[in-house]
């Protein structure tokens, strides 16, 4: 209801830790040690095989235990995250880089350029995401290079768009005019008004593209046509298990319980408090 | 309403040139005689392939322009004819149209279902906003979207099919058979429709026009019928037809961890066999599927929603 | 439907609104009786509102109000959430603020006056129809029934919510604001709709920050400030001889009765333009217009709104290029010299920066040293503990003095002020002309200024340059 004396009523200020993002910085925190200091406590290749120990339960030899062929599930486990968010990272920052700053001239600017990219991005957003990269992928099936510039393709419009529309929005607004009235030059506008405003979205949408790229990357592992065993993807690793779900139900779910987490850490730590 | 259509007629033009040219590179890139390639997806496995071949070779000729090579293959899109499986030897036209029945009563099933979980719950959690139903289903939907499909699929695989027995795990022909697949699509759409849902009553909730509907004297079941509901929807549908990227996803890879019979699963087959034509038919296919749910989602706001669009 | 009930009188006493422990409302009382409408005068912020959600039982959640207020003996503070909204639309209903807001931008009207009928009297479809198409004809909207309210004018949506109120049957009428966001002829429009209420023999209550609109419902008039009603009489003694010194601030604050004051002869023309024409799509806003301002003069255009006021500044600043004509500017002047302030002072400052750091950015940028602006924030009546605020956080009138601060620390020689004050309280509006006029008369500055408000212009302007109304489409 819009009162008119809204400011009579004390408002209480929010923190920007809220525990959502205290969470999710948290569980992030334990899964990067997990990633980078698994390894190192087993010092074991993750494709090195010891079929006497095939399927092996949690134990004192394999802490999470071993899958078909013996390999050291921690270790695996630990690669497949590790290039998990890895590819992530690389697809997402390939995506945001130029995203951003196209958004930025794209608002800046506006004309031809503006109209260009609006029409590059209405074409690649015509189909589907994961039907532009399943196409790409028949190029070179089990490979990352199609993976990688699918879904790079993909995510950049996103970025291009929100920093275009955002960006637009703050130099629309009369303190813009106003302070190059004041005399102040292009690098400050950008730097001092637009960049502050814009950058927690991008946060946000950054962890959105994470977890869109991880889901993708694995879910096409998992369906065959991206990364394939003896790669410690994922995805993969949950399919290549599968048929021993009846011996070791919980080897199965390892996996899938550890790309959950990811996505889960990467939605929490990024949330934006619900009005 | 006429630039709607425009536009979306317009989206499904572009679906046909990527899908089109992609696979035209495609045929083009892969190891192997390309003429030998085009002229086996062309005529289909009755035609003396050698000398296809060299009608092939001939008349794209292959030495002539690239751009008169494009033109050409996109003319025969254009003219519906996608030409016959390299692998299987199948007319693609035909096989999309069995295909397209599963895909279908996957993906409108699913629809159906997200539909009935997702905005009911939103609007309870809208209504009281902070209450247990706002709370559990958002934790629901943080929970639901941060699970890939597949690994969702195979959860529900895994209690509904091997512990508790009561769907079977794959397979195609009874309903019993469906429930599962539409049951992973429906939760990951529902996931997010139901919070789409509660803030779109949320805001409306907030409007001054919800106020003075109250304080107007209606008694509270009549304002959220007759303010609340309609107000809250036109988001909620709008957001559909960004759902039905989701959808088209979800349904490549729900098809393939089920084993149905549908135009995804084909797809991905096709990827992994590099048969090019039918990863042209089955992509072509889903990418217009896609544009018509979109079309029909933007058809359905315009008839909710009476206030002039701005463009 | 029976002939409405018609109240004698509402009796508000002691009463106090608190969020939490924190009382932010208090000693309001007052009567309003049959014939005698009530006026509560006072800036945003001073309670005014609160106080009239107080007695709809509306109050946000959080809020709780404490007191007395009866209506002809009844107890409205007492009593269920039920009941409470039982009286809604059936004894006492609110007109609401900003009206095109109010009503449901996906419901034709004869829909959302007819729902009042069939839902809160029960009436079949027969009977509602034809009595929402007796209230829609009593407000003069008898043939707009089937129109959405985007398709109806600010006007028109004030009388459809009217309608409503009539359609209900309330006879405690609350008007929230009645003329927020309308321009004068509408604003006249209101007050005659609104007396017309008081003869039928409603009680009227009503909300404004408008000393005119006070005026012209005459009855009683309360005036609020900092959550306390401060004075309370009949209203020819409380606007010609107020007791309280906040009232007397507030009625001194009517632009009509500024003194006036001398302004040396205007000098050579700063910014002359001549042949203006500016196209808004298929309207035309202006053709051959000529405009020149000059040197410690001050120039007003007025007219309604969309009209193109604001668009002629624009030109003359060189922010908007026009259809046809040119703009001169006087010889050797930076461009920093030309500068302008904003209808809403908030929206002219960066959000996330405080006070200090734009300031501190726009006094480096320009090689100016602090106690240049601590000397000028000193004479405008700007404490230094805004400096850490963001512009959210400081009051509208203070914000916009920093703005012209900003603005003369770069000595310009021209200003254009765009509704410099529309958004601010009577009193605050009285302090920015003060700073400016003073600006005026010392450095020679040119201020052109545009509003909506005629008696402001005839107070400042030495000329006044009136743009037409538009057709409107």
């Amino acid at each position: 209801m819009s009162i008119a004396d809204a400011t009579l009523v004390p408002i209480t200020q929010r923190a920007w830790l809220t525990p959502s993002r205290r969470a999710g910085i948290a569980l992030l925190g334990v899964l990067a040690a997990f990633a980078l200091l698994g390894p190192l406590l087993v010092s074991v290749d993750p494709t090195e095989q010891d079929l006497a120990a095939s399927l092996a339960p949690s134990g004192a030899d394999y802490w999470l235990g071993a899958d078909h062929y013996g390999r050291s599930m921690l270790v695996r486990l630990a690669y497949g995250a590790q290039l998990s968010f890895g590819m992530a990272l690389l697809t997402v920052a390939t995506a945001a880089l130029p995203g951003i700053l196209l958004g930025l001239l794209a608002a800046w600017r506006g004309g031809w350029l503006e109209r260009i990219l609006d029409l590059a991005s209405t074409v690649l957003l015509a189909l589907p995401g994961l039907l532009l990269v399943l196409i790409l992928l028949a190029f070179a099936p089990g490979t990352f290079g199609p993976l990688y510039l699918g879904l790079a393709l993909t995510l950049w419009i996103e970025f291009y768009r929100v920093t275009r529309v955002t960006a637009a929005g703050v130099l629309r607004q009369p303190h813009v005019e106003a302070t190059q009235l004041l005399g102040f030059g292009t690098g400050y506008i950008l730097r001092s008004l637009v960049l502050p405003e814009i950058a927690p979205i991008l946060i946000t949408l950054s962890a959105f593209a994470m977890s869109t790229a991880i889901i993708a990357i694995s879910t096409l592992s998992a369906i065959s046509v991206g990364l394939r065993p003896p790669t410690p993807e994922l995805g993969a690793m949950v399919v290549e298990l599968l048929p021993y779900y009846a011996e070791a139900p919980l080897h199965v779910l390892m996996p899938g319980v550890l790309i959950f987490l990811l996505v889960l850490g990467l939605q929490l730590a990024t949330r934006s408090d619900v009005r | 309403m006429k630039r709607l259509v425009l536009a979306r007629l317009l989206q499904a033009g572009l679906v046909v040139l990527v899908v089109g040219i992609l696979c035209f590179v495609l045929v083009r890139a892969l190891p192997g005689d390309p003429a030998m390639r085009i002229a086996a997806g062309r005529y289909g496995p009755d035609a003396n392939i050698t000398e296809a071949a060299e009608v092939v070779r001939r008349e794209l000729g292959l030495d002539q322009p690239l751009f008169v090579q494009i033109g050409a293959s996109l003319g025969q899109l254009a003219r519906l004819d996608l030409g016959h499986s390299v692998v299987t030897g199948l007319s693609i036209a035909r096989e999309l149209r069995i295909q397209l029945g599963a895909t279908l009563w996957l993906s409108g099933s699913a629809l159906v279902l997200s539909l009935l979980l997702g905005p009911p719950i939103g609007l309870l959690a809208g209504l009281r906003r902070g209450g247990w139903v706002d709370n559990g289903s958002l934790a629901g939907a943080i929970v639901l979207r941060s699970l890939p499909p597949f690994v969702l699929g195979l959860l529900l695989i895994l209690v509904f099919a091997m512990l508790l027995g009561l769907f079977p795990p794959a397979g195609y022909g009874t309903w019993r058979d469906l429930a599962l697949p539409a049951l992973t699509l429906a939760l990951g759409l529902a996931a997010v429709s139901s919070r789409v849902a509660r803030d779109a009553v949320a805001a409306v909730a907030r409007t001054p026009y919800l106020a003075f509907a109250r304080l107007k004297g209606l008694p509270e079941p009549v304002v959220v019928r007759r303010h609340v509901l309609r107000n809250a929807a036109i988001p909620v549908i709008s957001y559909l037809a960004l759902q039905a990227i989701y959808l088209i996803e979800g349904v490549v890879v729900v098809e393939t961890l089920f084993g149905i019979p549908g135009i995804g699963h084909a797809l991905v087959h096709a990827v992994i066999a590099r048969d090019v034509p039918m990863v042209q038919g089955t992509a072509l296919a889903m990418g217009l599927l896609f544009v018509v749910i979109a079309m029909l989602v933007d058809l359905a706001c315009h008839w909710l929603d009476p206030r002039p669009k701005r463009t | 439907m029976n002939a409405p009930v018609r109240f004698q009188s509402l009796t508000v006493s002691d009463l106090a609104i608190s969020a939490g422990e924190t009382t932010i409302v208090r000693d309001v009382a007052f009567t309003l009786a049959q014939g005698r409408p009530v006026t509560l005068l006072g800036a945003s912020g001073s309670g005014k509102s609160l106080v009239a959600h107080a007695i709809m039982g509306s109050l946000p959640t959080g809020l709780s109000a404490r007191g007395a207020i009866t209506l002809d003996g009844e107890d409205l503070l007492a009593g269920s959430p039920a009941q409470i909204r039982a009286r809604w639309g059936r004894t006492i209903a609110i007109l609401p603020q900003e009206p095109w807001l109010a009503l449901d931008p996906t419901m034709r009207i004869a829909g959302q006056v007819g729902e009042v009928h069939q839902y809160l009297h029960g009436l079949g479809s027969a009977d509602t129809t034809t009595r929402m198409r007796s209230d829609l004809a009593e407000v003069g909207l008898g043939d707009r029934a089937q129109a959405y309210p985007h398709e109806l004018s600010g006007g028109m949506c004030q009388r459809a919510a009217i309608a409503v109120t009539h359609a209900a049957g309330a006879s405690l009428l609350i008007a929230d604001e009645p003329t927020k966001g309308l321009d004068a002829a509408l604003r006249d429009g209101v007050v005659t709709r609104l007396r017309q209420e008081v003869e039928q023999g409603r009680l009227l209550l009503t909300i404004t920050h408008d000393i005119a609109v006070a005026g012209a419902l005459g009855g009683m008039v309360g005036v609020m400030h900092d959550g306390a009603l401060v004075e309370f009489g009949p209203a020819e003694q409380v606007l010609e001889a107020p007791r309280h010194d906040y009232a007397r601030a507030l009625i001194a604050a009517d632009p009509a009765k500024w003194p006036s004051f001398p302004l040396p002869a205007a000098g050579e023309a700063v910014v002359s333009a001549r042949g203006l024409a500016k196209r808004f799509g298929e309207r035309a806003l202006f053709e051959g217009l000529d405009v020149s301002v000059r040197r410690g003069e001050i120039v007003a255009i007025v007219g309604p709104s969309g009209c193109g006021k604001t668009t002629v500044g624009n030109i003359l600043l060189g922010l908007v290029a026009p259809d046809h004509g040119a703009v001169e500017r006087a010889a050797g002047l930076a461009p920093t010299r030309f500068q302008k302030l904003y209808q809403d002072p908030p929206a002219a400052f960066a959000p996330h920066q405080t006070v200090r750091q734009s300031l501190g950015d726009l006094l480096k940028l320009h090689g100016l040293d602090w106690a240049r602006a601590e000397a000028s924030m000193a004479r405008f009546g700007l404490g230094r503990e805004l400096l850490d605020r963001r512009p959210n956080e400081v009051s509208g009138g203070e914000l916009q003095r920093f703005a012209i601060l900003r603005a003369l620390l770069l000595d310009p020689v021209f200003l254009f002020a765009d509704e410099a004050t529309s958004r601010l309280d009577p009193v605050s509006q009285k302090d920015v002309f003060a700073i400016l006029i003073e600006a005026v008369r010392e450095r020679g500055l040119s201020l052109l200024m545009v509003t909506h408000e005629t008696a402001l212009a005839e107070m400042v302007a030495r000329r006044i340059l009136t743009l037409g109304s538009p057709e409107n489409p």
